[in-house]
């Protein structure tokens, strides 16, 4: 086991809330430095949320390590929180996350942040959006540019899962509008082992980052590349360009490395980690 | 088969092939053959090939026959790119 694993202990506990309890992993700031701030930090959708575990993990060793603390929420239906998947809503994780909020707020007196990863980042910017509490800033790791694509992608789970166990003479399949036209109906669809609810899928289809532009605190988007000196697609290019006409206070941060949340092994990436815990470390210039 | 090789790096980077990227040919079998080639994987692949190639993959295009070996995967590749 890697040192990183017994530099911090974090302290795992249920919050209570709406339709039972949530599993919350905390954090604390290292002892004995100053606590520079709080981080929330919102999970993606998936089978993302499991693979990107470790380097999620490390990253809140690395934060509490400069004196930044991180609350980690199991949201609703997800992980070991209360529910099932196929109850949840986009509405119901905009609500936990505003418990872990109070949370927070009732136990440390420093300023408190966002920290996204993909479908996760736009909760975290959806919810910004909606709140009147002071933001201190908000993080974004590699954020879900559309919606729409990011159902697509999910939907063509269940048709890989078809090809995958139906014989190869079989040319039909069930194409991902098909099962948009069953989830309209009302009817929810199971994908990859998550039930998905026909509001779940409305909700992510809708979604588009370029209109999620937070105003109220500085943003900084990390963005993965496949190697060094790569230019971000062209769609995030778009996103980013319509967010500083709308006077977004952007830190743009390419990184290249492997995409940890989708990698079929379970990936590191160091230079995230460095770059991402720059961001507390400039501040004190 | 002018892109065989952009797609067996395809194949390694998704599926974490290691050295066994070398040892693949055109008439190596996917389906079945490659453990790590599940679900997740099949999708991760779409999306890596529509973003590498600029190409679009409609849903009722991919069929079991296109992930059979190393070469269908490659012609179908080339069948879009030709479009």
């Amino acid at each position: 086991m890697n040192s990183f694993l017994h530099d911090a202990p974090a302290t795992p506990f249920f919050l209570k809330a709406e339709l039972g309890e949530r599993f919350c992993l905390y954090y604390p700031p290292s002892p004995g430095g100053e606590c520079r701030g709080v981080l929330i930090y919102v999970h993606p959708f998936g089978e993302e949320m499991n693979k990107s575990r470790r380097m999620v993990a490390m990253q809140a060793r690395a934060f509490a390590a400069v004196g930044v603390g991180v609350l980690q929420i199991d949201l609703f239906g997800c992980g070991d929180s209360s529910g099932e998947f196929g109850n949840a809503s986009w509405n119901i994780w905009k609500r936990d996350l505003a418990a872990a909020w109070s949370w927070l707020e009732d136990r440390v007196a420093a300023p408190i942040g966002l920290w996204g990863l993909r479908l996760g980042a736009l909760l975290a910017l959806d919810l910004a959006r909606s709140s009147e509490n002071a933001i201190d800033r908000i993080i974004l790791w590699q954020p879900v540019i559309s919606g729409e694509s990011f159902l697509t992608r999910f939907l063509r789970l269940r048709l890989a899962n078809e090809i995958l166990f139906t014989d190869a003479g079989t040319e039909k399949n069930t194409g991902t509008n098909g099962m948009r036209s069953s989830l309209r109906a009302g009817n929810p669809l199971e994908v990859a082992g998550y039930e998905l609810s026909p509001e779940m899928a409305a909700a992510i289809d809708s979604l588009q980052a370029a209109e999620l532009f937070v105003t109220q605190c500085p943003v900084h988007w990390f963005e993965i590349v496949a190697e060094p000196g790569r230019s971000m697609s062209a769609v995030g290019a778009k996103v980013v360009t319509a967010w500083k006409q709308k006077a977004v206070d952007l830190h743009l941060h390419l990184v290249p490395c492997l995409p940890f949340w989708a990698t079929q092994e379970i990936s590191e990436c160091p230079e995230l980690l460095l770059a991402t815990t720059n961001v507390f470390a400039e501040q004190t210039r | 088969m002018q892109h065989l090789e952009e797609v067996k790096k395809i194949l390694s980077d998704v599926l974490s092939l290691g050295e066994r990227k070398n040892s693949l040919t055109e008439d190596s079998s996917l389906l079945g053959s490659i453990p790590e080639l599940d679900s997740m994987a099949v999708v991760n692949l779409i999306t890596t090939m529509e973003e590498h190639f600029d190409i679009t993959v409609d849903d009722d295009e991919i069929t079991a026959s296109t992930f059979e070996t190393v070469g269908t995967l490659t012609h179908f590749v080339e069948q879009k790119l030709a479009e």
